[in-house]
């Protein structure tokens, strides 16, 4: 059963990210300047170096040509050469993930943290007041946009990875807050709590396992939230990243950058969901 | 309360100045002793695209190959004379297809190489080759056939162009010299520094060239410092708050609004070169096969309209309110800052709306309810495009746009991200007006042949002439080819002067300002001269020093 549900998930990522690829492909040949360079107008350049720079940018005119030819090509492990900064995409690749799984991985982690402590106390504590402080901080946060915030984690020269947290600090709070609201509001949790069971005991024996399911694939979800996020802050902070990388890939129609960070992203934002969906289904196996 | 915030202000303004007369200090002691070592700090706005100085475009590989390469001339940035670096001297044959170097004896390459004439016969060889594409080795590129390099000692060797090459001494200013026989390639270099380390997306570290040739005054080996760290920095924001946190040391091209921020609290710290090279600029879609309705297109082809256009702005408002004063009103296609090559007969255009309407009028146009009409009975509406995200020309495009209501011409402003602008300007030509800046980098006229030359591709009103499609155009042709292919500087000038005139009197590109070379200088850097031309701040690279001083930041924050 379990063996399935991991290969239908397989297949239906395959199935996406060959999509993706190609759609963002699609939409990058068919956006407005693709297809030149800045450098051509370099008055030093001559006629035929200009023609050269031009045809350089042809050989991608055919999009089902090049997406094949790159599928080919990806096989084998070239995933091509960046147009903008002549560098192979394997390379700035590795070079930059690191940097960016940082980022996205302590966003994560704070934006859960705080979260969930708030998401927790406010569901506890069922006090009125503190509700509403809790739900006009996250609304604070969701209200701002990302680049203020990035520009804001600049100017106050804090890491870039709070920026990503409080990106994604909002999102996870409004779901966490409402999922565990409604999971102390059963009627079984309202019994243990009247019998006097201890916060604690309610919370890991009654609460987790209504919810966790749900937390898990909110945690899926919050991936794709965080790398996203990572693209303004990268950019706006100045950190070479994926984000950066594929802000720059976009304002120079980088063709070959720009779908294969597409499809990283969509690999990784997959992986991310179908994990939590495999993992919710194992649990919800253990329960049974 | 008011007293104490007065107090308050009065003990920041006292703690102010005492920081920046203790700075001030501080330089003025250790001025007469130049320091030795340090590590000069500044961004680069771009990933460097190439470290082979032969293939070099962007301005991150140029500012590389300026602190790394070795020339055999070098232009001085400051009194834009030419001056012998590994060339003791050389000779420009009169025809001008010919210049032979003398080298230097007992140079080598920062891995020890060597130095001699087959480096400089190896480097010619690498850049002309036609597959290079390179911008540099175009610049040489005159006339059909090969380039000749003869050998005629190890340290000296005549090189042979097909055809004359107008300032050619010049054009070896970008010509950093490879090694013919070093294992390490391009990373064997003969400048002040070389690179050590590079970090995709973060920094480049140069160290200092142990081989370097050069000694000061003294006798002390060049240059002073021991690195130069570059770090990559696309976003001008942070750049100026790395400055005022002290992480950096220069910044240069400094835009307009931070230059007066710094200069209000920290006046030591910005430089006001005065015009550089570099123009803003507008000019009509003159192409015959645009996609315009034909009424739109005698209008542009009209040098009556271009210059009525061209009356009707005001360039002093658009120096003092969009560059608030660090910009001058452009009186044609050279800047004054180019003392040779400007044509100083030349005056900015005056403002003169009354003047443009009466030319328009005398052109058979007509105002109707405060709108301009042509014969033809269409009201005069056009667009402006220029790239979104710079905010001087989106501003510049307002108030030209506003200047040219007052004659009753409606301006639409669009901006468009550059890629976009360049396909419209460069392929589809659906345009009908373009505001851009043009960055001069070189002196010499011949940096801008491609722009004038009708059957040029970057002839940006028209490009790609078949033949000259106006009489005008066949005389610059005409007069461009006289100054490329003479080698008496004299005849040039007066071949471009002419160029310049016609450029003005027909104003197929409408200049606008030439803005100032705005730059940023730690009071801990010694030796700094910031100039006009391009690395204003950097230019004596070797002969700079970084001097340690425990202040918490430039700006006394």
């Amino acid at each position: 059963m379990l063996g399935r549900r991991i290969a239908r998930h397989g297949l239906a990522m395959l199935a996406t990210v060959l999509l993706g690829g190609l759609l963002s492909a699609t939409l990058v040949r068919l956006a407005p300047g693709f297809g030149v360079d800045e450098q051509q107008l370099d008055p030093h350049l001559n006629s035929e170096s200009i023609q050269a720079l031009r045809q350089a940018r042809m050989e991608h005119r055919n999009i089902f040509r090049f997406y094949f030819h790159s599928l080919q090509r990806a096989a084998h492990g070239d995933l091509g050469t960046s147009i903008s900064l002549g560098q192979p995409v394997s390379a700035l690749l590795r070079q930059r993930a690191p940097l960016t799984m940082r980022l996205v991985g302590i966003g994560l982690l704070l934006s859960w943290a705080g979260a969930l402590a708030m998401a927790l106390s406010a569901a506890c504590l069922r006090v009125t007041a503190y509700d509403a402080l809790t739900t006009a901080i996250s609304g604070m946060f969701l209200c701002i946009p990302a680049a203020v915030l990035a520009l804001l984690s600049v100017l106050w020269n804090v890491p870039g990875a709070l920026a990503i947290g409080l990106i994604v600090f909002p999102q996870v709070y409004r779901y966490a807050r409402n999922l565990l609201a409604k999971s102390y509001s059963l009627p079984h949790i309202i019994t243990a709590r009247a019998k006097g069971l201890s916060e604690l005991r309610i919370l890991f024996w009654h609460v987790v396992p209504v919810a966790g399911p749900q937390l898990l694939a909110l945690a899926g979800v919050s991936v794709s939230i965080a790398i996203g996020a990572a693209i303004p802050v990268e950019a706006l902070c100045g950190l070479a990243g994926v984000g950066q990388l594929a802000w720059q890939a976009a304002l120079a129609r980088d063709l070959p950058l720009l779908m294969n960070l597409t499809i990283l992203v969509t690999l990784v934002t997959l992986l991310a969901n179908s994990g939590a969906d495999v993992i919710g289904h194992m649990l919800r196996g253990q329960e049974a | 309360m008011m007293d104490v915030q007065t107090k308050l202000a009065g003990m920041r303004t006292a703690a102010r100045k005492a920081i920046t007369v203790s700075i001030v200090l501080l330089g003025l002691l250790g001025g007469s002793a130049i320091a030795q070592g340090g590590e000069l700090r500044f961004c680069l706005r771009s990933e460097p695209k190439t470290f082979d100085p032969l293939k070099v475009e962007d301005d991150a590989s140029v500012a590389i190959r300026y602190l790394t390469g070795g020339v055999l001339v070098r232009l001085n940035r400051q009194t834009q004379a030419l001056e012998p670096e590994l060339a003791q001297s050389w000779k420009v044959s009169k025809d001008g297809k010919q210049i032979t170097f003398r080298l230097r004896g007992g140079v080598s390459f920062s891995d020890g190489t060597p130095f001699s004439a087959e480096d400089v016969a190896y480097t010619v060889q690498q850049l002309m080759d036609p597959a290079l594409h390179s911008p540099t080795g175009d610049a040489f590129r005159s006339g059909p056939g090969n380039v000749d390099t003869k050998i005629i000692s190890p340290t000296e060797i005549s090189i042979t162009f097909p055809a004359p090459v107008a300032g050619l001494d010049r054009q070896f200013d970008q010509v950093a010299i490879l090694s013919a026989h070093s294992a390490k390639k391009e990373m064997a270099v003969l400048g002040p520094f070389m690179v050590a380390d590079y970090k995709p997306g973060t920094s480049v570290l140069l160290k200092r060239n142990p081989n370097y040739w050069k000694s000061d005054a003294q006798g002390r080996k060049l240059p002073y410092l021991d690195s130069v760290r570059l770090d990559i920095q696309p976003n001008r924001d942070v750049e100026m708050l790395r400055f005022k946190r002290s992480e950096i040391d220069l910044i240069n091209s400094l835009d307009s609004e931070y230059f007066d921020k710094l200069a209000s609290t920290s006046p030591q710290l910005v430089h006001d070169a005065g015009p550089s090279l570099d123009s803003e600029q507008m000019w009509f879609n003159e192409v015959a096969k645009a996609p315009l309705p034909e009424f739109k297109k005698n209008w542009f082809r009209s040098a009556t309209f271009r210059r009525a256009v061209s009356e009707a702005i005001n360039r002093e408002d658009l120096s003092r309110v969009v560059f608030r004063g660090h910009a001058q009103p452009a009186a044609g296609p050279v800047s004054p800052a180019n003392k040779f090559w400007f044509n100083s007969s030349l005056k900015a255009q005056a403002y003169a709306p009354d003047a443009a309407l009466k030319a328009l009028q005398g052109d058979g146009f007509r105002m109707q309810n405060g709108t301009l009409i042509d014969k033809s009975g269409n009201a005069v509406v056009f667009s402006i495009i220029t790239n979104s995200g710079n905010k001087y020309r989106e501003r510049m495009a307002t108030m030209i746009q506003e200047d040219l209501q007052k004659i009753g011409i409606h301006v639409n402003v669009v901006t468009l991200d550059f890629p976009s602008l360049i396909e419209r300007m460069t392929q589809t030509f659906d345009y009908e007006a373009i505001l851009l800046g043009l960055t001069n980098v070189g002196l010499d006229p011949n940096e801008q042949m491609n722009v004038w030359l009708s059957s040029s591709e970057n002839h940006q009103w028209n490009p790609q002439e078949k033949a000259p499609e106006t009489a005008w155009e066949a005389e610059i042709d005409r007069l461009m080819r006289a100054q490329a292919s003479s080698a008496d500087p004299r005849t040039r000038k007066e071949s471009f002067d002419r160029v310049q005139e016609i450029a003005v009197e027909q104003s197929p590109f409408i200049y606008l300002v030439n803005r100032n070379a705005l730059s940023a200088v730690a009071t801990t850097v010694q030796g700094a001269s910031p100039v006009i031309l391009v690395p204003q701040t950097y230019w004596n690279a070797e002969q700079l020093s970084v001097k340690e001083v425990k202040s918490a930041n430039h700006t006394g924050y």
